[in-house]
């Protein structure tokens, strides 16, 4: 079926179109500013020898390196326990939310968006004074004669954890609580009224028209967590160390620019790897749900 | 015409100057630090040299001194480093060689000795511990602190491998002399990182910052930390249960140079060789707890009895304590660090 369209209204809606391009122009000119050259520079740095000659010897020295595999194993620890535990308390908190009346919504919200208006390194400070040996956790559980022992619970992974969680589940939950508020509630009613229980209403209602918001809340925590830098470094007692720590110190320590250049390109193919799997993730359940009637 | 007269006012003007006043220019690192400097060390120097000294302060000195020389417009004629960026710049050839002419020699003990940038005042990693864990009887040695069936507690280390791998060859039984001959083997580091590792299980915290080392020891998070003398000394001062000791201290020292090219080379080596004099760097300890590198300004009385305590490089630790050596670490810095990680990894 083919649809006439006067040529006046087509010409218009082309002008509209460039005039929105145009208004995007300056956003446009920083972002390549701003994220572009850099990583270019940074691939460039990557070939360098300190001498300023080209040289491959950065990638060898780096990717030969036992530090650097155990490096991006914490990464990849930190990253998918953050993100285990954030869609685990994350999920049924959004659902709370969304099915609270919108005052107590509203209330409760504010609540969880409350750390997001904290700076990190305030709120990792903030974790300190909470987790330490004489903390107030530890003098709480050592008071009642829960624990004999104060618990270790930060200056290792534990801490960090508990810190990167802190900060990506409000981050989590938004895109999560957006997306069940808006399945409609006759849906659940239906369900409920052709007998489903209420485990069948997760699985077969809410959990496949949420899976959107729980998949764009992940990819949020991920790109995040990869490059968590001040969090392991304060949380983690110098016994965590992923990636962004090992370029800290590349940097600082061996003044070695082509080193951590090649780290921070590492850092890049990793996420690119997470996109990329997470993307083929989201066909392959769209195809499912979506291709279920038709086969 | 205008050009005349302001070229014979120029004349006036120079004219009216003494000849003979020579001009030198210092860069130090300003703040309280920089001010001590001048009021007991290059204040006093100028006036008695007769010199004219301007002072320029900035907070990176080497980033400064290598813009200076490979742009070719070297301004500053003494600069203030720390002795191991002191190294890195006389390794980038951007220092010229120090005139031992002109400089006392035997000003500077035979551990500290450098040809290009003169170490004139000092601070020391420290053990220090918390008070209320060993009342009385705290570790006295590295090799008590290692000790942890006599001395159970948690420790804090630096996560880095300066001043760890001398303090392990120290607990390990090397004497503080022999330290970087040892270290400079193969096998030497090694001993010295199988002994971190073996520690290791105890280390609660391997802290980043001297701040935080500063916490730790203040809200006994551990028992026993290395530290820095003067954080060490502040959560003392400060009512904390804590206290540390300087014997088998690592001594790290702040250096003066010339960068390469200096407009007034043989001002800037009398300038030098007048601002360390004993008295002055002794005069230093009034302002800030520096402690003098020359021997001869513990001598005399010139620092009183109480302040002593709080110097790292006082004669009464001498003999147990080790100076970093910063050569040694521009040559082999990077290997320390690549097995120290590699230890923390494991």
């Amino acid at each position: 079926m083919t649809v006439t369209v006067d040529p006046a209204l087509a010409a218009d809606a082309r002008r509209e179109r460039r005039f929105f391009l145009s208004l995007s122009l300056p956003a446009l000119f920083i972002v390549g500013l701003a994220a572009i050259l850099p990583i270019l520079w940074i691939i460039r740095q990557s070939f360098l020898t300190t001498g300023g000659e080209y040289t491959v010897g950065n990638y060898a020295k780096v990717l030969s390196s036992g530090l650097t595999w155990s490096a991006l194993v914490t990464t990849l620890e930190l990253s998918l326990g953050t993100l285990a535990i954030c869609i685990l308390l994350g999920t049924p908190l959004a659902l709370a939310l969304a099915s609270a009346r919108p005052r107590v919504a509203n209330v409760l919200m504010a609540f969880v968006m409350l750390p997001l208006w904290t700076a990190i390194l305030v709120r990792t400070y903030g974790w300190l004074v909470l987790l330490r040996r004489d903390g107030l956790i530890n003098a709480a559980l050592t008071g009642s004669g829960l624990t004999a022992e104060p618990l270790p619970l930060v200056y290792n992974f534990t801490g960090t954890l508990i810190g990167m969680v802190h900060y990506m589940l409000p981050l989590f939950l938004l895109p999560v609580y957006a997306a069940m508020r808006d399945i409609d509630p006759n849906l659940i009613r239906a369900a409920a009224s052709m007998g489903a229980t209420l485990g069948q209403v997760m699985r077969t209602v809410i959990m496949p028209l949420s899976a959107g918001g729980i998949f764009s809340g992940s990819v949020i925590v991920l790109i995040y967590s990869i490059g968590f830098f001040i969090t392991p470094a304060v949380l983690g007692g110098g016994k965590v160390n992923p990636l962004s720590t090992r370029i800290e110190r590349t940097l600082s320590t061996f003044q070695d620019w082509g080193s951590a250049s090649v780290l921070g390109i590492l850092l890049l193919v990793l996420m690119a790897l997470i996109g990329v799997m997470l993307l083929a993730a989201r066909r392959l359940l769209a195809q499912n749900t979506v291709d279920a009637p038709h086969a | 015409m205008s050009w005349l007269r302001i070229s014979l006012a120029a004349f006036a003007i120079s004219a009216a100057l003494p000849v003979h006043a020579q001009t030198v220019t210092i860069t130090t690192a300003g703040g309280d630090y920089g001010n001590a400097m001048k009021e007991a060390m290059w204040g006093p120097a100028a006036k008695e040299l007769g010199y004219d000294v301007r002072e320029e302060t900035l907070s990176d000195g080497l980033a400064a001194l290598k813009m200076q020389v490979t742009s070719g417009a070297v301004t500053t004629d003494v600069i203030h480093l720390g002795s191991p960026e002191g190294a890195q710049a006389a390794a980038q050839s951007l220092l010229e060689p120090l005139d031992y002419k002109i400089i006392d020699p035997k000003s500077v003990p035979e551990g500290a000795k450098s040809d290009y940038c003169y170490p004139f005042d000092s601070y020391g990693t420290v053990m220090s511990w918390n008070t209320k864990t060993y009342g009385e009887n705290p570790p006295k040695t590295w090799a008590e602190f290692w000790d942890v069936a006599k001395f159970s507690g948690r420790r804090a280390l630096r996560a880095n491998a300066q001043d760890s791998i001398e303090i392990a060859l120290l607990s390990d039984g090397v004497a503080p002399a022999d330290v970087y001959s040892v270290l400079s083997t193969p096998e030497g580091l090694e001993r010295a990182i199988k002994r971190l590792e073996a520690i290791k299980p105890n280390v609660a915290v391997w802290w980043t910052s001297g701040a935080q080392s500063a916490q730790l020891l203040k809200d006994g998070e551990a028992d026993l930390v290395v530290t820095w003398n003067g954080r060490a000394q502040t959560v003392k001062a400060d009512g904390g249960a804590a206290d540390y000791t300087f014997k088998g201290s690592v001594i790290g020292t702040d250096c003066l140079g010339v960068p390469k090219g200096a407009p007034n080379k043989e001002a800037a080596m009398k300038l030098i060789a007048a601002m360390t004099q004993p008295a002055r760097v002794a005069k230093l300890t009034d302002f800030i707890a520096y402690g003098p590198v020359n021997p001869a300004a513990y001598e005399g009385g010139l620092i009183p009895e109480d302040r002593l305590k709080t110097l790292a490089t006082a004669p009464e630790n001498a003999g147990t304590s080790v100076f970093s050596n910063s050569e040694w670490w521009v040559k082999n810095g990077e290997a320390a660090q690549q097995a120290f990680d590699e230890m923390m990894a494991r």
